[in-house]
């Protein structure tokens, strides 16, 4: 009831934090992902593109590519426009501009894996194995399962020109071609050089330097156990050496259509082609 | 300032429709489907065979089940458990179990047109074709999302969960009874011959039609609206074939050709039938 109260006082003077109940204008563009899929790095990215003259770091990114969830509205509200948004929300209609960040969900849950039990979601002693069938069936998140995200944005998204598909794998082995994509997308005028800077400026290593600094200072990592980092592989192809192959084989056998889709290719698995959605086998828009 | 404060006081007493914000509850049920595709009927079916003796009718159908744009949020969260919910929100990966209608795009356009004449959403004399290609743009008169996002977001997220009941409009209006039973079989409803036939004879488009008349002024759909037009209209599958214009056919069926075939839906323009698949 008490916080009920507090929530209506907050209400009134606009300062409650927005979850995902605030105005969506028509000219804003989201950076959207499913939780551990480069949401952070491509936020840096972005930040630094957009503001080359300022030092970006986990003290002000909030601000500088704004998270809804964990901002007031009225800050929201008096963000300029056309404002450039993060969210890890499933297909949400009133996004109408979306680069959508997808990554090899044998790499995401293996970082959601290590994520959990640095923010203590899970105890010390729940193995991976034990883990990814509780991930695969959406029980990790409250953003529904990786395959729910991706097939949700993708299905009625695809083919959209107001949507853009970004592959994290990708980003990390051609950076600069792909953030050139993306700023293409969002219209931001920047030569080979603007775009370089922005891609050391937002490196892993320098990642960890400042979340060393800051850990204290940002939503994402205040009272986590620091003894596991938030930035922590940040590479590719991490699940072959750490994930059980039983657990491989488990998500394989779940999300083949859509694994082939993404160009992910399978270990475990020959992929039946009659479980293939006909937007998977064509990749056309619907 | 005044209106914040009063939206405030409503929020702090919950007395306003949760929408997309509804506390789902584990064994939550919810009946979802894009706009004129055929919901209120279907919540007639369900209600007369889950509710029989409660004699549902346009004045306590929002009771029965509850439409979350509409019922305060107090009274759902009170709602006798489990709830069957009403919605027409694209995917949402709280709800737990699901029966989705699907309707022909082509018909839905067409009920939607004059659904929207009927709550004053546009004049009566609106080019029908002007109404079709904003249809398949999402320019909507409401936050669902276009056909073909609300529909995708749903089918290809859930369609092989056991939790997930796809009917379409176009087989309950041939086979009531057939579908029905699939229906009552996933709500965990006895299939009681008897039961299912007088669900179906409570539901026909006749009785709903007399219930509008009476009732109108009673139910949120059509309280505020122009009585000279029905809400329950032609209750058909098929009327495009008739009403819709040959471009309009052609530009539903560039734009959402491979969901529709997905789902069984024949498409009828023929130089346009394969050009969605060849396009990439």
């Amino acid at each position: 009831m008490l916080g009920q109260f507090k929530y209506a006082v907050k209400y009134v003077l606009g300062r409650d934090q927005a979850g995902n109940n605030y105005t969506v204008f028509p000219d804003d563009t989201f950076l959207v992902s499913y939780p551990k899929s480069g949401n952070t790095w491509v936020r840096f990215l972005l930040a630094n593109l957009i503001h080359p003259n300022q030092t970006i770091d986990f003290t002000n990114i909030n601000q500088m590519l704004p998270a809804p969830g964990v901002l007031s509205k009225r800050f929201l509200r008096t963000l300029p426009r056309p404002r450039i948004l993060k969210s890890h929300e499933p297909f949400d209609v009133r996004f109408r501009k979306v680069v959508y960040l997808v990554r090899d969900p044998r790499d995401v849950a293996v970082s959601e894996y290590h994520f959990d039990l640095k923010k203590r979601y899970i105890g010390a002693d729940v193995t991976l194995e034990q883990f990814v069938p509780r991930f695969i069936a959406g029980g990790t998140s409250s953003y529904g399962s990786w395959w729910e995200h991706a097939a949700s944005w993708i299905a009625a998204r695809q083919g959209n020109p107001a949507f853009l598909l970004v592959r994290y794998e990708d980003l990390l082995s051609d950076a600069l071609s792909e953030t050139a994509k993306i700023a293409e997308f969002l219209g931001i005028q920047a030569g080979p050089e603007r775009l370089q800077e922005a891609i050391d400026k937002s490196s892993a290593d320098r990642m960890r330097k400042l979340e060393k600094q800051q850990a204290d200072q940002w939503t994402g990592t205040k009272n986590t156990r620091k003894e596991i980092p938030f930035v922590r592989a940040a590479k590719s192809g991490g699940w072959k050496e750490t994930l059980p192959a039983h657990s491989v084989e488990e998500i394989e056998v779940a999300w083949a259509p859509l694994l082939n889709f993404l160009g992910y290719q399978l270990q475990s698995h020959e992929l039946d082609c009659k479980t293939v959605p006909a937007w998977v086998r064509t990749g056309q828009s619907l | 300032m005044i209106k914040r404060l009063i939206s405030g006081g409503k929020q702090f007493l919950g007395m306003y429709p949760p929408g997309r914000r509804v506390k789902v509850f584990p064994d939550d049920i919810f009946l979802v489907s894009y706009p004129k595709s055929g919901n209120t009927w279907t919540r007639f079916l369900v209600a007369n065979l889950a509710y029989p003796e409660k004699n549902p009718d346009f004045s306590n159908i929002n009771a029965l089940i509850p439409d979350l744009e509409v019922m305060p949020k107090r009274e759902i969260e009170r709602a006798p458990r489990p709830r069957i919910i009403k919605s027409h929100q694209y995917f949402d990966p709280r709800y737990p179990k699901i029966l989705y209608i699907v309707r022909d795009p082509r018909d839905v356009v067409l009920s939607e047109y004059h659904f929207d004449i009927k709550r004053r959403a546009i004049p009566e004399d609106y080019p029908v074709q002007q109404f079709v290609s904003r249809f398949v743009r999402g320019e909507v008169n409401h936050p669902y999302g276009s056909w073909a996002e609300n529909v995708a977001s749903w089918f290809y997220t859930r369609r092989d969960d056991p939790r997930f009941l796809l009917v379409t409009y176009e087989a309950l209006q041939v086979q009531a009874i057939d579908e029905l039973a699939r229906i009552a079989r996933f709500l965990n409803i006895p299939e009681d011959a008897e039961r299912l036939a007088f669900a179906v004879k409570q539901s026909s488009a006749d009785r709903m039609r007399e219930l509008e008349k009476k009732q109108a002024h009673l139910w949120s759909s059509t309280k505020e609206t122009r009585k000279d037009k029905p809400f329950v209209r032609s209750a058909k599958a098929g009327g495009w074939k008739v009403d819709l214009p040959e471009a309009s056919l052609a530009e539903v069926e560039a734009a959402w050709g491979g969901l529709m075939r997905e789902i069984g839906y024949e498409l009828v323009v023929s130089n346009l039938a394969h050009a969605g698949m060849e396009r990439h």
